[in-house]
């Protein structure tokens, strides 16, 4: 597996599972842009690819704004070529004080919607064109096993993730016959700032889990719901992902895969 | 090379996919032992990864007998000292002469299940106590897309497809807490052997086949079903494999992955 002369795409890029990504693209050769909306990590991110790969370029990106998506096109292009390779990993999991609420609020579903969902679409747009031209792409959406079936909370992210493993299928039907594929993965449970949130909103809200620390919630939920007793790294995602980009992937579109140690199996 | 002293065994590693399986693992530096009933055209397999530069070693193996794989096992761990993985490959399309039937019979669906089920379930059976002691193993079953809904029409093969993808999940779960990885791979389109003999029974079958070659039976097929537009390979499949079979895998059990240019989206 090679990624020597290929361009990646990152959005959320700078940190947690993004920030594995872009790294493990790098370790392949792949030079990458880091799209995110916090400069000052995306800086660090991009010396830490151009360290492994030698190129890499960051565009402060905000994934719900469609002129930015633009930017991050051109910038793309402009700085380290056309790409190749596109990740929409950016997604958030609540409004702005989400974990401290037991119900999600109508700012929650928007929000939420706006980043997991609509900017995937709207990063996809902007770099399709990209892909079209030369007949050649790989695109891969993070989605979550939170996608795979309700959960008893924070039902604004679950149906969020539902709607990307829907968006993907979509996206690989319309692109494929510019033999652009389209994947999406699933990650499980993984120890992210992310997580650490949701272990105290599961803390307030689900009996099961009352009174307990973020860390114990997490704990307890990989010993109860994870057949391979394990938690899930970063690296474990971006070596999925480092699949679905590459070579010998390119007869794979429209799949969701899980990385989640057993967790969920469909 | 990420296979390198490593051991496989392939079951139906003497044609088709199998032998695209167990030359994708030896390029990538894995000893293989090549388990087939066909005696000839494996020990053709086994010159031709020896040619690679690989070690091989051919096992005449029926694995619709526990007897037969528990040999199997026996003759991987005598040949190489240590066995890695299994990728439970071997299966067939109905009894002898099944493509000149219009309706199967029973002895159609007894040998589909015997092969497709019972082989998958008895070379894991053989396997499992070594893997279990090691705490370390990786296994693969090759299911079908056939297997991911019930269509008319070949309903003993799509029925044992969906059955391997069962057992897939019920030793996943099984051997989770050992370390070791069960997953599936369902290959869509794919000339072998087997879709000769499907091309054969589908001109029986649907008016629209008769007077075209088996060939022409599968490039229309290709036509209407996959979305990416072409067919797959055994190289496709061989590739999904290695990935399942590598610690690049080492946190996804329990699942199917399509390879089949997007003709099913799971």
């Amino acid at each position: 597996m090679n990624f020597n002369g290929k361009v990646a795409v990152v959005t959320g890029g700078a940190t947690g599972i993004g920030r594995a990504i872009a790294l493990k693209l790098a370790d392949k050769g792949a030079a990458v842009m880091i799209a995110d909306i916090n400069e000052k990590a995306a800086e660090t991110t991009a010396a830490e690819v151009k360290e492994i790969s030698g190129n890499s370029a960051i565009f402060v990106t905000d994934v719900t704004n469609v002129a930015a998506c633009e930017g991050l096109s051109q910038a793309t292009i402009d700085s380290i070529g056309p790409a190749d390779f596109l990740v929409n990993n950016a997604g958030i999991a609540g409004s702005p004080g989400w974990q401290t609420r037991s119900h999600s609020t109508e700012e929650d579903w928007k929000q939420t919607y706006q980043v997991n969902v609509i900017g995937v679409a709207n990063v996809t747009t902007v770099f399709r064109a990209q892909m079209t031209e030369r007949r050649s792409g790989r695109i891969v959406n993070l989605s979550s096993i939170a996608g795979r079936e309700g959960r008893p909370s924070l039902p604004h992210y679950s149906a969020s993730k539902a709607a990307v493993i829907s968006l993907t299928q979509s996206t690989a039907l319309e692109l494929a016959r510019f033999n652009i594929t389209v994947n999406a993965i699933c990650p499980g449970l993984l120890w992210t700032p992310m997580w650490e949130q949701v272990g105290s909103r599961y803390a307030n809200d689900v009996p099961a889990y009352e009174g307990m620390t973020p860390r114990q919630v997490f704990d307890t939920m990989v010993a109860e719901k994870i057949p391979m007793q394990k938690e899930q790294t970063p690296e474990d995602i971006a070596d999925t992902v480092a699949f679905f980009v590459s070579d010998d992937a390119k007869n794979i579109t429209g799949q969701t895969l899980n990385v989640d140690g057993g967790f969920y199996m469909r | 090379m990420e296979f390198e002293s490593k051991t496989v065994i392939v079951t139906g590693g003497a044609k088709g996919l199998g032998r695209g399986i167990a030359l994708e693992l030896a390029r990538r530096g894995a000893n293989v032992i090549v388990a087939d009933i066909d005696g000839e055209s494996a020990k053709s397999v086994v010159t031709e990864i020896k040619a690679g530069g690989a070690q091989s070693y051919f096992c005449e193996t029926d694995v619709t007998q526990q007897w037969s794989t528990d040999d199997m096992v026996e003759t991987a761990l005598e040949e190489f000292g240590q066995l890695d993985v299994l990728v439970n490959n071997a299966g067939v399309g109905g009894s002898p002469g099944f493509i000149t039937r219009k309706t199967a019979t029973v002895e159609d669906w007894q040998s589909t299940f015997d092969v497709n089920v019972f082989g998958i379930v008895n070379g894991t059976q053989s396997v499992e106590k070594y893997m279990i002691d090691r705490g370390y193993g990786k296994i693969v079953n090759i299911a079908s897309i056939a297997g991911r809904t019930g269509r008319a029409g070949f309903a003993t093969y799509g029925a044992s497809k969906a059955a391997a993808i069962n057992v897939s999940q019920a030793w996943a779960f099984k051997l989770a807490p050992h370390g070791i990885n069960v997953n599936a791979v369902c290959p869509g389109m794919i000339w072998t052997p087997l879709w000769e003999n499907l091309a054969e029974w589908r001109k029986l079958t649907d008016q629209q086949n008769v007077g075209m070659t088996p060939r022409q039976v599968f490039q229309r097929t290709i036509s209407e079903l996959v979305p990416l537009g072409r067919e797959q390979t055994p190289e496709d499949v061989g590739n999904a494999v290695a990935f399942l079979a590598s610690d690049r895998a080492r946190s996804i059990t329990g699942q199917a992955l399509n390879v089949d240019g997007g003709i099913r989206m799971n």
